[in-house]
C-alpha cells in the first residue's frame, strides 16, 4: 500500500511537468536600461540585450571579435511597463531583469521627475534594487552605446567606474533612502553624453565621468562639476583613494599624499536659534610623491605639508559647499539628518522651514591630517643629497 | 501478496527438507560399522569428491575413514592417522577416545555421536573416523584447502596504515582478529546459517565493552534467518537490517581488520562469515560510513581537514547536479552576471532542457562507472578513453551537453568517490537522481523539500537501535570530537556512549605530551 501512494505522490510530481522552467536561451539578458522622455507625455525605454551566441565558449572564453556581445532594443510608451511590452514584442527571447546593474535616465528625464520610473523599477520583481543609477547628459539611449574598449559592456564598464568609487557610486535603494531622508535631496552620478565617447580616440581622452546630478525630491535641479563632487564625497564621508596634491606655501615644487583612512563627522550645534554645523575631519594618508626638497622624515617639515593638506581639504569643503548651499541650496550632504538626530524636538518644530534654515547653517571645519608614512623612500630621490632640505 | 507466499511456504516446507535429505540430529551412529557406511553412500550418493577409506586396526578391527577430496590434509592423515592404526603392533584397543589418547597424533579431534555431526565435520573438511562396534566416532581438524593469500584490500585503500585484509576463510579472517586483539575477552559465537552451504557465520565482540543486549538482539536476527544459502555477507545484511526500505546501509561493511578491531573497541558487534572477505559491523551511524580508518593513523589536524573536505563533498556529490538545473532552470538571478553570460553562451546549442542534460550525463556516467567495475582489466582502459572523449569533448563539441553541465558531472563523479565506505557512495549517488527530478519541477524550493525529506528519513532510521544519526541527533556534544572533526588521541578519552556505555573509558586521563611529565632519560 505504501508503495502505491509512493507512485502516486512521484507521478502527480511529474504531472506539475516543468511548465514554469525559463532556459537560459529562451530569456534576453538585459545589463542595462536606459529611459528618456518623448514628446507627448511617452517615455522610452532601451535595454541593452546580451547575445550569447557571440561569446563562443571553448576557444579562449572570450568573445571572437567580430561582433558586438551586446544590443539594443528600444521602444516607447505611456510609462516603463508600457514600452517595456512595447519592445518585448520586438525580442524573441523574454525580457529578463534579474542581470540588470545599471539605469540610466536621460538628463530631459530626470529634470521632470523620476518617481514614476522608480517606483517601476523597485515594485517590479526583476529589477535589482543593487543596481547603479546614472543621469546622462542628452539621451540615455545614446549612453548604452557607449563604446568600452575592456569590458564586455557598458554596463559591466559603469558598474566597475561605481565600484572604483571615483565619484558618487548610487544604487536604487540609495537613492530611496536619500529621498527618505530629512533633506529630500538625492544626488546621482552623471555621465557624458553617449554620442561624444564612439570612436577610441574619445574614449581614451575623455572622462565618463562628469560630475553628478543634483535632486530635490523626485526632480533634478542641477549638475555639479567633478570638482564639487569631491567636497561633497568629503562631507558624505564617502571618499576613497584619490591623491590630493597641494603645494606647500613658501616652498617650491608640489606634493601629492594619498587618504588611506578618514572619517568625517557631522556635529551640528543649536545656540541662541542659530543652527550651525561643525565638520570634524580625520584622515591618515601616505606621500605618494614629492617634488619639493623637503625631507619629510623630520616632523617639522612633515607639519608643513600636513597643514597644507589641511588646508586643501578645508578649500574643497568650502568650495562645494559654496555651490551646494549658496548656490543649489540643496542639502545632499543630509545637514538635516544630522540637526534631527541631535536636536529632535527642535527639528520637529522648525522641519518645515528647513528650505530656510539649510542656505543659513554656518558652516565651520575641524580637520585633522595626520600623515603616516612617507612612502617608500625617506629624502627626495630625484636630488643630490645635499640639495635636500633635512632642516 | 505476502500472504500467498506463506501460503507457499506452508505448502512447500515439507517437500524442501525432504529435498535435503539431513537425517533428523537425533540419530544416532549405529554400532554396525555396515549400517552405517550404508547410510552415509546413501546421502552422498553421486558424489565423486567423497573419499572412503576401509582399514583394518591393528590388524583385527574394522574402521572407515571418510573425507572430502581437496578439503583435507591427506598427508597428515596418512602419516598420522592411518599409518599408525594399521601398524599391527597397536593394542587391541578400539575404544575412540583412548586411541587419541594414545597412537593418533592430530591435535585437533573431536568426538562425535550422531550421523549429522559426522556429515558436519566431513563437509567441512574433517576427515571422519568410524570404528566397528563403537558408537562414536572421531572427526580430525585436518581441514586444508586453497585459499587466497592476504592481500590488500582492494575496495579500501589508505596511504598509512595496515595492508592487511580479510580472505574467503573465516579461520584465517578470525586470526586477523585475534592478532590485533589479544585478550581472552574477544569472543567469537560461531553459527551455522544456510540450508545448503551451511554457511559459518561468527559474531565477534569484546566482552565488556559491548552492551549484551547488542549480542543478544543480534544472535535473535541472525538465527531468524531460514534461507537455503549464503554466499556473501550482504544476504545477512539485507536479512538483519532495521528499514530495509531505505536506500541507506544500516549495517557497514569492511574487509579491514583494523577497521573491525576499531570497532570492537567501541563495543560493535562484528559479524564474518565464511566464504567473503567482506565482514558486517553492526551498528552504525551515517557519520561512521563517512569515515577512514586512515582518520585515526594521521595526525589529527590532517584527519580533521581531510573529514571536513570530505563532509563537503559529500553534500556536493548529493545535490550539485541538481542545484545547477534548479539555478540554471529557475533562479537565473542568482548567478553571478559574468558566469551567467557564459553558461549562456554554452548553453546557447543545447537542445535538451537543464535537467534532461543533467539526466543524460549522470545517467551516463554511472553507466561508465559500472562498466569500469565489470569489465575485465585489460579493456578497462578502453572504457576510460572512450568515456573521457564521449562525456567529455565530443558531446559538448557535437552540442548535445554544455561545457558547464559536464564539469558539473565531473565533480559530483569525484565526490562520490570521496565518500570511503562505497556503499555510502551508493545511496547518495542514488538519491541523487530524484533531487534532480525535484529541482527540474520545483527548483530551490524542491531541493529544499528534497533535502528535508532526506533528514527526516536520516532521523527515523535506526541500526540495530541506535539512531542513524548519532551524534548529531540525538545531540551529543561529547562526541562530536570524532565525528565533525577527529580530536588528537590523548583527548578521544571516552567510547560512543550508545555502544560503549559499559566500559565508557578507553584510556588514562591526561595522555597530552609535554615535556613536564618526563620520560627523558637525564
Amino acid at each position: 500500500m505504501k508503495a502505491k501512494y509512493m507512485v502516486l505522490v512521484f507521478c502527480s510530481l511529474l504531472l506539475g511537468g516543468c511548465w514554469d522552467r525559463t532556459e537560459i536561451n529562451d530569456l534576453a539578458i538585459v545589463t542595462a536600461a536606459a529611459i528618456d522622455n518623448e514628446e507627448e507625455q511617452k517615455i522610452r525605454l532601451s535595454i541593452q540585450v546580451f547575445i550569447p551566441r557571440e561569446l563562443t565558449s571553448g576557444q579562449g572564453g572570450t568573445g571572437n571579435g567580430g561582433g558586438e556581445l551586446t544590443t539594443v532594443y528600444s521602444g516607447t510608451g505611456l510609462n516603463i511597463s508600457d514600452a517595456m511590452s512595447k519592445v518585448q514584442a520586438k525580442l524573441s527571447r523574454k525580457i529578463f531583469w534579474g542581470h540588470c546593474k545599471v539605469y540610466l535616465f536621460g538628463e530631459e528625464a530626470a529634470k521632470q521627475g523620476m518617481a514614476e520610473h522608480i517606483d517601476f523599477l523597485v515594485r517590479h520583481p526583476g529589477p535589482r534594487n543593487r543596481a547603479y543609477l546614472y543621469v546622462t547628459r542628452g539621451k540615455a539611449k545614446e549612453g548604452l552605446a557607449i563604446k568600452t574598449v575592456l569590458e564586455r559592456s557598458t554596463a559591466e564598464a559603469l558598474r566597475e567606474f561605481a565600484s572604483l568609487h571615483i565619484g558618487m557610486a548610487v544604487t536604487l535603494i540609495d537613492y530611496r533612502n536619500m529621498l527618505k531622508s530629512e533633506s529630500e535631496a538625492v544626488a546621482v552620478p552623471m555621465i557624458e553624453n553617449g554620442s561624444k565617447l564612439q570612436t577610441p580616440a574619445q574614449i581614451q581622452t575623455k572622462s565618463i565621468l562628469i560630475g553628478t546630478a543634483v535632486f530635490k525630491k523626485d526632480k533634478m535641479i542641477g549638475h555639479i562639476s567633478p570638482k564639487v563632487t569631491r567636497g561633497l564625497m568629503w562631507l558624505r564621508n564617502e571618499v576613497t583613494e584619490a591623491a590630493i596634491t597641494i603645494q606647500p606655501p613658501h616652498v617650491k615644487g608640489i606634493v601629492s599624499v594619498m587618504p588611506s583612512r578618514s572619517r568625517v563627522t557631522l556635529d551640528p550645534v543649536i545656540k541662541n536659534g542659530k543652527w550651525s554645523l561643525l565638520v570634524k575631519v580625520d584622515t591618515e594618508g601616505d606621500v605618494v610623491e614629492n617634488g619639493t626638497l623637503l625631507n619629510l622624515m623630520n616632523p617639522d617639515l612633515l607639519s608643513i605639508v600636513q597643514k597644507a593638506v589641511r588646508d586643501d581639504i578645508q578649500a574643497r569643503i568650502t568650495y562645494s559647499l559654496g555651490t551646494l548651499q549658496k548656490g543649489l541650496k540643496v542639502d545632499v550632504a543630509n545637514f538635516a539628518g544630522a540637526f534631527h538626530r541631535k536636536y529632535p524636538k527642535e527639528w520637529e518644530q522648525n522641519k518645515d522651514q528647513w528650505e530656510k534654515i539649510y542656505p543659513e547653517v554656518d558652516v565651520r571645519s575641524q580637520i585633522n591630517v595626520k600623515i603616516r608614512r612617507p612612502g617608500l623612500i625617506s629624502a627626495p630621490a630625484g636630488v643630490p643629497q645635499e640639495d635636500v632640505i633635512k632642516e | 501478496m505476502n500472504r500467498n507466499a506463506r501460503k507457499w511456504w506452508r505448502m512447500n516446507k515439507q517437500k524442501l527438507q525432504q529435498q535435503q535429505q539431513m537425517p533428523e540430529s537425533s540419530t544416532q551412529i549405529a554400532k554396525e560399522l555396515a549400517a552405517n557406511e550404508a547410510v552415509l553412500r546413501e546421502l552422498y550418493t553421486n558424489c565423486t569428491d567423497v573419499v572412503y577409506r576401509s582399514f583394518l586396526i591393528g590388524g583385527s578391527t574394522k574402521a572407515l575413514v571418510i573425507y572430502i577430496d581437496g578439503l583435507s590434509n591427506t598427508e597428515e592423515l596418512d602419516r598420522s592417522v592411518l599409518s599408525s592404526l594399521m601398524n599391527g603392533k597397536i593394542s587391541k584397543e578400539t575404544h575412540a577416545r583412548k586411541l587419541v589418547e594414545k597412537t593418533i597424533s592430530v591435535s585437533k579431534w573431536r568426538e562425535i555421536t550422531t550421523l549429522e555431526e559426522c556429515i558436519e565435520s566431513i563437509s567441512n573438511g574433517c576427515p571422519v573416523l568410524l570404528i566397528d562396534q563403537q558408537e562414536a566416532a572421531l572427526s580430525f581438524g585436518l581441514e586444508k584447502w586453497e585459499k587466497r593469500a592476504i592481500e590488500e584490500p582492494v575496495a579500501e585503500g589508505v596511504v598509512r596504515g595496515p595492508r592487511e585484509g580479510f580472505t574467503e576463510s573465516l579461520n584465517v579472517n578470525t586470526s586477523l582478529l585475534r592478532r590485533l586483539i589479544k585478550s581472552p575477552a574477544l569472543k567469537m559465537e560461531l553459527m551455522q546459517i544456510g540450508g545448503y552451504t551451511k554457511t559459518k557465520v561468527i559474531l565477534a565482540y569484546i566482552d565488556g565493552i559491548v552492551d549484551p543486549t547488542l549480542v543478544t538482539e543480534l544472535k535473535a536476527r541472525l538465527n531468524r534467518i531460514d534461507i537455503d544459502g549464503v554466499l556473501e555477507s550482504g544476504y545477512i545484511e539485507e536479512l538483519i537490517e532495521d528499514h530495509p526500505s531505505s536506500p541507506f546501509p544500516q549495517i557497514l561493511s569492511t574487509e579491514r581488520p583494523d577497521v573491525a578491531c576499531g570497532n570492537l573497541l567501541e563495543g560493535r558487534v562484528v559479524i564474518l562469515v565464511d566464504g567473503t572477505p567482506f565482514i558486517l559491523i553492526a551498528p552504525t551511524t551515517l557519520i561512521a560510513l563517512l569515515q577512514s580508518s586512515e582518520d585515526y593513523y594521521q595526525r589529527s589536524f590532517a584527519s580533521t581537514a581531510i573529514r571536513l573536505l570530505r563532509y563537503v563533498f559529500t553534500v556536493m556529490s548529493f545535490l550539485l547536479p541538481s542545484l545547477y538545473v534548479a539555478l540554471i532552470t529557475f533562479h537565473h538571478e542568482m548567478v553571478p552576471t559574468s558566469l551567467l553570460i557564459s553558461m549562456a553562451s554554452s548553453r546557447e546549442a543545447v537542445p535538451f532542457p537543464a535537467l534532461v542534460e543533467a539526466l543524460i550525463m549522470e545517467i551516463t556516467f554511472e553507466a561508465l562507472r559500472e562498466a569500469g567495475v565489470r569489465l575485465p582489466k585489460q579493456v578497462g582502459a578502453a572504457v576510460s578513453i572512450v568515456g573521457a572523449l564521449v562525456i567529455g569533448q565530443a558531446a559538448v563539441q557535437a552540442g548535445l551537453v554544455s561545457a558547464p553541465m559536464v564539469i558539473v558531472v565531473a565533480i559530483t563523479g569525484i565526490a562520490s568517490f570521496m565518500i570511503p565506505h562505497y556503499i555510502a557512495g551508493i545511496a547518495i549517488r542514488l538519491l541523487r537522481f530524484p533531487m534532480m527530478f525535484l529541482a527540474g519541477t520545483l527548483g530551490l524550493l524542491g531541493i529544499m523539500l528534497g533535502i528535508i525529506a532526506t533528514v527526516v528519513h536520516l532521523c527515523t532510521i535506526r541500526s540495530v537501535g541506535v539512531p542513524y544519526l548519532t551524534p548529531f541527533a540525538p545531540m551529543k556534544g561529547k562526541e562530536l570530537k570524532d565525528a565533525l572533526v577527529r580530536a588528537p588521541w590523548w583527548m578521544l578519552n571516552t567510547r560512543p556512549r550508545l555502544t560503549g556505555e559499559s566500559n565508557m573509558y578507553r584510556q588514562a586521563q591526561g595522555l597530552k605530551p609535554d615535556p613536564s611529565k618526563g620520560g627523558d632519560t637525564s
